[in-house]
């Protein structure tokens, strides 16, 4: 095993099914403590690669190693150092929070006494005794967060973590997210949700027919692809019929010098950022919408 | 393969079958079958003869009436007016609760001996005699006192018996008969239970978790097997000792008791493997009950009705068969040593082909799933 500070390390990984290659040659770093967004379409081949990276399969070529372990050759000592959240909320729906999280125990070798911490980090303390059938899917998405970081693995897989979800309990999930990267945990996400990769990771790769079409920061995405315009609000403001709006392009010499007139003025009302999003990337870059 | 998570397995699985009100009923079947062939057997062959005796001088003579019913339970009565108060003077109450009664004299052997003509004093309930039976209890009592007069016998009977009848009687037969059923059909806990715990893994997808954990594909199956073989092992014993099946060579009906629970587990493990839904298994599987069911009618006591009969040996095609065969055998205290050996290396043959063939399935279908 090897611990140096890339959590996850992928070299020219590929995997073919049959006659289909449906990752080729993906080449991602994940430092410690950073959220790496594996952003693509349905198929582009995200899954194949978590599962690649989780050990479920093995690569048809290439290299990876995640927390120090090679996906291939240490693949019994690669499972105690990762947590998976999987796309499919695939808990015992019989048995209450606390005995899914204490089969855990018993499989990891745990105290018992971490169920109610991980419960606590969740705040699903108080409904430890219910089954899980009555949970809603934000608690059950919780739950599975809370399941997935009993043994304190170093990396965490998030497959879809916001999927299903309404936009409270996918706020819920997004801070408890946050929270693990504050206190250094490396995860990897995958999310169709692009203002949630957005908000969260500090690296994306979008992933288009098994190959790695970008990789790069959020904002380095939108500053590269997309447009860097303003949209200016002039006029005057006791009178609301007398106001129009402009947009101005920063890239522009005669836009910039026409907003400094318009501000020297005092005619500037409001200003907006007409940044591209991640989704307007996404689409320029790889042709396609993504899932 | 890790014996820690082996066990995390099975003590989920353990709690998750209490939880789940369909397995909890397979759970129970095997109780209810037992407590149902007790009721049955107390109803047709559990009656035992109620004999009401006034015997003060402990005469022998009241054995050689006990003889002549397949369980009896005697009464002690204090005076000779109990027996004619529990029959009516001369036989006329119509509802005795006896089916025999007997007054015997202080001295009777010694009064037989000395030529007194001694007066026996018999009361017969005709509900639960028939003419037959009378004439043979007069004749047994009247045989009786003739060896005590003349113990020389009149006649050296030499009697050949071909296709001797069994040494038990008809009431052990039939328990014997429910002890077997009730083991047999406690077999379905398992072929019904395996399949659900296996296929529920695959269509929740908590299968997919469990493979990114420390266990392995083996530990989840071996952790299975542990616990319905626990379940069935429990459940069949119960039944078991509710129909009071543990007569005769016990070691052997438990060594009975656990194969056929392995071969059990192994048919569900086959059903678990092969289909892809829980339902589907579980048509297949309560199919399948006729499988201990009819070898466990056809092999016994009601077996030996039907002879060679074309029914039967469609039955020995089944490995169940065999278990019955054993327990039947090893039940009544019968059968050669060749004979269980026989039926336990069938039973034993037949699991571990099973496995083998549920092994290669599952193999299977991990190499095509890991390639989709």
């Amino acid at each position: 095993m090897r611990d140096d500070d890339l959590l996850i390390e992928a070299i020219d990984l590929r995997r073919s099914f049959k006659n289909n290659e449906a990752v080729k040659g993906i080449s991602i770093s994940v430092p410690r403590g950073e959220i790496f967004g594996l952003l693509g379409p349905n198929g582009a081949g995200k899954t194949t690669t978590i599962r690649m990276l989780t050990g479920q399969i093995e690569p048809s070529g290439g290299h990876a190693t995640v927390a120090g372990c090679d996906v291939v050759r240490e693949h019994q000592q690669l499972k105690e150092r990762i947590g998976v959240v999987s796309e499919e909320q695939n808990l015992y729906e019989r048995l209450s929070a606390r005995n899914n999280l204490r089969f855990n125990c018993w499989l990891y070798n745990l105290p018992e006494s971490r169920v109610d911490e991980v419960l606590d980090l969740v705040r699903l303390r108080d409904r430890a005794k219910d089954p899980v059938r009555m949970f809603s899917n934000g608690m059950k998405q919780r739950l599975l967060i809370a399941r997935a970081l009993l043994h304190k693995p170093p990396v965490l897989f998030l497959d879809e973590p916001s999927r299903g979800l309404d936009p409270i309990a996918g706020r819920e999930v997004r801070g408890a997210i946050e929270q693990l990267s504050r206190e250094g945990m490396t995860i990897l996400l995958t999310t169709h949700v692009l203002e949630e990769a957005d908000q969260l990771c500090q690296h994306i790769a979008f992933i288009n027919q098994g190959s790695i079409v970008a990789n790069d920061t959020p904002r380095n995405l939108k500053l590269a692809h997309g447009q860097r315009s303003l949209l200016v609000t002039v006029g005057d403001r006791r009178e609301s019929s007398a106001l129009s709006e402009l947009t101005l392009n920063m890239d522009n010499s005669e836009d910039q010098a026409r907003l400094m007139q318009l501000m020297a003025l005092g005619k500037v009302q409001a200003v907006h950022s007409q940044e591209a999003t991640l989704e307007e990337v996404f689409v320029e870059i790889a042709g396609v919408y993504p899932a | 393969m890790h014996l820690r998570t082996i066990l995390a397995i099975a003590r989920k699985d353990a709690i998750d079958i209490l939880l789940n009100k369909s397995m909890l009923t397979v759970l129970i079947l095997p109780i209810i079958f037992a407590l149902l062939f007790l009721f049955m057997g107390k109803l047709i062959g559990g009656h035992a003869a109620n004999i009401l005796v006034y015997n003060p001088g402990q005469s022998p003579v009241v054995q050689v009436l006990s003889t002549a019913f397949d369980k009896v339970h005697i009464t002690e009565a204090n005076s000779p007016a109990d027996i004619t108060a529990a029959f009516g003077p001369n036989g006329s109450s119509k509802d005795s609760p006896y089916d025999a009664g007997l007054i015997v004299p202080a001295d009777f052997e010694h009064e037989l001996q000395a030529g007194d003509h001694p007066q026996l004093g018999l009361y017969l309930n005709g509900n639960n005699l028939n003419t037959q039976n009378i004439t043979l209890i007069q004749a047994a009592l009247t045989s009786y006192a003739r060896q005590v007069t003349n113990p020389q016998a009149p006649l050296a009977l030499s009697t050949v018996v071909i296709n001797p009848p069994p040494t038990t009687n008809f009431g052990d037969l039939l328990s014997t008969f429910y002890g077997a059923v009730a083991l047999l059909t406690s077999f379905i806990l398992g072929t019904s239970l395996m399949p659900g715990l296996l296929i529920e893994e695959k269509e929740r997808k908590t299968l997919r978790m469990l493979m990114v954990t420390p266990a392995s594909f083996t530990d989840v199956i071996l952790g299975k097997l542990f616990v319905v073989l626990g379940y069935q092992l429990l459940l069949s014993l119960i039944a078991l000792a509710i129909v009071g099946g543990f007569t005769g060579l016990v070691p052997l009906v438990l060594l009975y008791t656990l194969l056929g629970s392995c071969l059990s587990l192994a048919i569900g493990l086959l059903l678990g493997a092969t289909f892809q839904t829980a339902g589907t298994a579980g048509a297949i599987g309560g199919m399948l009950s006729f499988i201990y069911i009819l070898p466990a009618v056809f092999s016994g006591p009601l077996g030996a009705l039907f002879g060679n009969n074309p029914i039967i040996q469609v039955m020995k095609v089944f490995p169940t068969y065999y278990i019955a065969d054993g327990v039947y055998n090893a039940m009544q205290n019968q059968g050669t040593f060749g004979g269980h050996l026989l039926d336990l290396g069938i039973v034993l043959g037949s699991t571990l082909l099973l496995l083998a063939l549920t092994t290669w399935i599952l193999r299977r279908q991990s190499s095509v799933a890991a390639s989709i």
